[in-house]
């Protein structure tokens, strides 16, 4: 039985009929149009799914959507700096080269901005266990590291 | 290094801001009105007729628009190197995973309950899954009984000499002999023997494989390819469905990682199919259980190595016998693989006498096919491991060992090639610097600590083709189109780079649209490390005739010769006289069309190896040519901590120098070293896909583990070094390297943990269990 759900995403209230299996990501992706959330896995481990759900990283493939009633949800595309414009953590991630081919960029970067409003000073060992649900094959995670870090410091401005 | 403006400099990645706002477009995001979705019936037995397919009741469910079989796809075959694939199975299974029936739907549900529904019945025959048993002379399987008869799929080399008639599972016997390999023996002071393993690895890029193809009411087809090599995918597939090649356009989407993978275009075929019987949009997305299945995996290797050296370290000769276990249909496993791991084991060393044989071979397992540095790692595990070995034995110290055996310029390798761009002693010589391995670090308590090293280098393979456009007009700018496929390398940014660089301008100021074959030059795509040497000479090209172009016509309006003139900013003007000039899009205008056009193709000739010898022609090698398009070099060190009591393996420190043959973009040369170094501990310490009878029993990301965030020694712990030494023929000298990034760290791990804990683990990965059992092995013989 499908069932209407509202729940808004990225600032906007959306009005959904959602089938019971439906993951949040299938609804992000397949009904909302909203493609900037991956997937890569749909067990859970790759993290390139991840969202913000009222402010907590979710992994949106494991996710019931129905569960995502009269909740907040914040995808990349709705991810923004506090004057509008880019967020610091993207900037980060451009500037310090963290990006190669980009499939988990925007599950790090939902991952790293939960990772920061939790812990607005984190050692790069803070970095690494906050992350460590996201996979990248590319980067050695190198750089990504260096973002987040770098990116704490442009929040904290 | 010259004096540059854009190349050379960390300039910002252009496909970075797209990536981080989510806008970036991959295969899988590609949605078309009235598209259906494919699943894929798989055969759930590694060897087996196809006795019958009933699939008269998924016909009737509700939403299913096409079931195509064996029966009802073209039965000529298609591949990678050599075509023995077909895109259905036709009355015979090879492995598990092939694909047996194919269910369009309008909802990915329905065709998930479609396959439900269809009923096949097989007879399971008689399977083999052991390299070795497969590659004798009288296997108890023969995979391809018709083998002799297919056609290569590949202008790189003809199969004829390369199979082996006494072999019948062999798609690929590659030969090197050089001086007399018993004598070299005879005249050695050490002889010793090892047998190394490699495991099955899967490429794990973040992406799911997609197929996307849009029928076209012409009957012409679009193909989006989540692949590499666009431009030879659509040559094979409009080849293997009969159509002109006009009437197949791809597009290449932002590639979502891929390491080799690409080079199996497995599935592709299917959702061409199924576009052609419908007349509606495909879409074939993988689950990551089918890309462990028929993305490829990594080939294991045996290497059975034995070498003879004199007392002082000098090698004498090299006896490599080499098997990779491929699956039941060759993709590039066997193509290119067994035959280019052979350049990797060419390289590094001056070794008179060598005697190398390498077999790519079928098995009932499912398909292996290239991965990122094509068999040179796996061969590098053997020899890097061998090296301490040998030195440790006469006593000697490695590293001195290693320098007095690397190549130098100008001497002949153990093919015949004439060496040029060695950066192999420099590269050694930052990582010593770096490891300080003499200084043997402190243990602690159950954790043993030791350091290890390994010196290698990664060939590009050649012959290749490579052409670019720049097209500069008023309205559109500076457009540059070239067939570089960027896939996370960066190649996008080094692109715009180079004619940013030719041109006086900033990367800012040119356009790159995304590879499409209705406008991008043909270019043979990303593999072999080929993109940076090969697209980067054919845009370097193209933006030097755009650039003369400009001088010519500026000169004669300003009444100069053009080699007054320089070109800054978007202005042409007189050197020396800033006041004399005229703007770039004032030129337009002049040009036909209001567009300067610049062409480039990178053409090279290159020798072919002697298929019995596999050495180049003394003459063409004399005369400069080579086999190979290039070497990059590198160097890996390493210290890790063993854990006595449990056998496991911490990687504290970990170190790479790379000759790039220059730099042309050092941030994002550090992205693929330290992307290598990554993949590298993976790969080394756990990576490893497990099969029973042809089955993979770690398909997902929960049970086959890839590095994480954890699993990496911290960033201060973490180095890259360069030690570029520029190519002749490379643009501005360089040369591709981001598969030698990978290379050696294998054997550098191995190293260490012999060095630590004094137990060598001659198959990776090296697990605990493995180095715990060594252990107690060491202490039982005590």
């Amino acid at each position: 039985m499908s069932q209407k759900i509202k729940f808004k995403v990225n600032g906007v209230m959306e009005e959904v009929n959602v089938e019971p299996g439906w993951s949040l990501a299938y609804v992000l992706r397949e009904v909302l149009n909203l493609m900037g959330t991956k997937v890569g896995c749909e067990t859970g481990n790759c993290g390139t799914c991840t969202v913000l759900v009222d402010g907590k990283a979710i992994k949106s493939c494991l996710f019931l959507a129905v569960k995502a009633k009269g909740k907040e949800i914040v995808t990349i595309e709705g991810l923004k700096g506090k004057q509008g414009g880019l967020h610091p953590l993207q900037e980060a991630f451009m500037d310090h080269f963290a990006v190669q081919c980009g499939y988990c960029t925007p599950g790090m970067i939902l991952a790293a901005k939960a990772l920061l409003d939790e812990n607005p000073n984190p050692t790069e060992e803070d970095v690494r266990r906050g992350l460590s649900g996201n996979l990248c094959r590319c980067t050695g995670y190198v750089k990504i590291v260096e973002a987040v870090l770098a990116a704490k410091e442009m929040t904290g401005r | 290094m010259g004096d540059y403006s854009v190349v050379g400099k960390s300039v910002a990645r252009v496909d970075a801001l797209e990536k981080v706002t989510g806008k970036a477009v991959y295969c899988t995001d590609i949605k078309l009105p009235g598209m259906l979705h494919v699943k894929v019936l798989r055969s759930p037995y590694p060897h087996a007729k196809i006795i019958s397919i009933d699939a008269s009741k998924a016909a009737k469910l509700s939403g299913v628009k096409c079931i195509l079989t064996g029966d009802d796809v073209p039965s000529n075959r298609y591949g990678s190197v050599v075509r023995d694939s077909t895109i259905l199975a036709q009355g015979v299974v090879r492995a598990v995973g092939e694909p047996v029936v194919a269910v369009a739907a309008e909802t990915l549900e329905a065709a998930e309950e479609a396959l439900e529904l269809i009923d096949v019945k097989y007879e399971p025959l008689p399977a083999m899954f052991n390299a070795e048993e497969a590659v004798s002379t009288k296997p108890p399987v023969v995979i391809h009984p018709d083998l002799f008869k297919y056609e290569p799929a590949s202008s790189f080399f003809k199969l004829g000499k390369r199979l082996d008639a006494d072999r019948p599972n062999v798609v690929m016997h590659f030969r090197i002999r050089k001086g007399d390999i018993e004598k070299g023996f005879e005249e050695s002071d050490l002889v010793m023997e090892n047998r190394f393993q490699t495991a099955r690895i899967q490429h794990c890029p973040m992406e799911l494989q997609v197929s996307v193809v849009e029928p076209e009411p012409d009957g012409s087809l679009t193909l989006w390819v989540s692949l590499t090599m666009m431009h030879p995918a659509r040559t094979e597939f409009s080849r293997l469905f009969n159509l002109p090649v006009d009437k197949v356009r791809a597009v290449q989407p932002y590639v979502g990682g891929s390491f080799g993978r690409s080079s199996t275009r497995s599935e592709l075929p299917i959702a061409i199919a199924m576009a052609m019987k419908t007349g509606k949009p495909i879409k074939h997305v993988f689950t990551r259980e089918e890309m462990y299945y028929r993305a490829g995996n990594r080939i294991p290797f045996t290497i059975d190595i034995k070498d003879g050296v004199k007392k002082d370290g000098t090698l004498i000769a090299r006896k490599m016998n080499i098997i990779l276990g491929g699956g039941g249909s060759a993709e590039f496993t066997v193509g290119l693989v067994a035959r280019n791991c052979a350049f990797g084991a060419a390289g590094t060393y001056r070794i008179p006498n060598v005697k190398l044989d390498s077999y790519g071979v079928y098995t009932n397992n499912p398909i292996a096919t290239g991965f990122r540095g094509l068999g040179t790692p796996e061969v590098t595990f053997a020899i890097e491991s061998h090296m301490d070995m040998l030195a440790e034995k006469l006593g000697i110290d490695p590293v001195e060992m290693r320098r007095k055996n690397i190549l130098r310029e100008g001497e002949a390798n153990i093919t015949g090639e004439i060496t040029h761009s060695i950066g192999a002693q420099e590269c050694l010589s930052k990582i010593i610097d770096w490891l300080k391995p003499a200084q043997k670090p402190k243990s602690e308590g159950v954790w043993k600590k030791g350091k290890g090293l390994a010196v290698t280098n990664k060939y590009t393979l050649a012959p290749s083709t490579a052409s670019a456009r720049v097209e500069i007009s008023r309205e559109e700018g500076i457009a540059l189109y070239h067939g570089a496929e960027e896939v996370g390398q960066g190649c996008d940014t080094v692109m715009a780079q180079i004619t940013a660089e030719i041109l006086g301008v900033s990367v800012e100021g040119i356009k790159s649209p995304p590879n499409d074959t209705s406008h991008t030059p043909f270019d043979s795509g990303a593999y072999s490390s080929r993109q940076t040497y090969w697209s980067g000479n054919a845009v370097k090209l193209a933006s030097e005739d755009a650039r003369r172009q400009v001088l010519e016509k500026a000169g004669s309006i300003l009444g100069v010769s053009p080699d007054q003139l320089e070109m800054k900013g978007g202005l042409v003007y007189v050197k020396g006289k800033p006041g004399s000039k005229i703007e770039l899009s004032d030129l337009c205008g002049k040009f036909p069309d209001g567009k300067i056009v610049g062409n480039g193709t990178m053409v090279q000739e290159f020798a072919a190896e002697d298929p019995e010898t596999g050495q180049i022609d003394p003459k063409l090698a004399a005369e400069g040519k080579r086999l190979n398009t290039s070497y990059a070099h590198t160097a890996k060190g390493v210290e890790v901590a063993v854990n006595t009591e449990t056998g496991e393996v911490k990687i504290l420190r970990v170190a790479t120098a790379d000759d790039m043959g220059f730099p042309l973009n050092p941030k994002s040369c550090e992205q693929q070293a330290e992307g290598g170094l990554g993949m590298g501990i993976g790969i080394g310490l756990y990576e490893e896909v497990q099969l029973k009878e042809g089955v993979i029993t770690n398909p997902n990301f929960t049970d086959y583990r890839i590095p994480t965030f954890y699993q990496m020694p911290s960033n201060e712990n973490l180095k890259v070094m360069f030690a570029p030494v520029p190519h002749k023929d490379g643009p501005f000298g360089a040369k591709g390297f981001s598969e030698g990034a990978l290379a050696g760290m294998e054997a550098a791990i191995a190293n260490a943990v012999y060095n630590a804990v004094g137990v060598r683990i001659k198959d990776i990965p090296i697990t605990a269990e493995k180095v715990l059992k060594a252990l107690k092995e060491k202490e039982g013989k005590k």
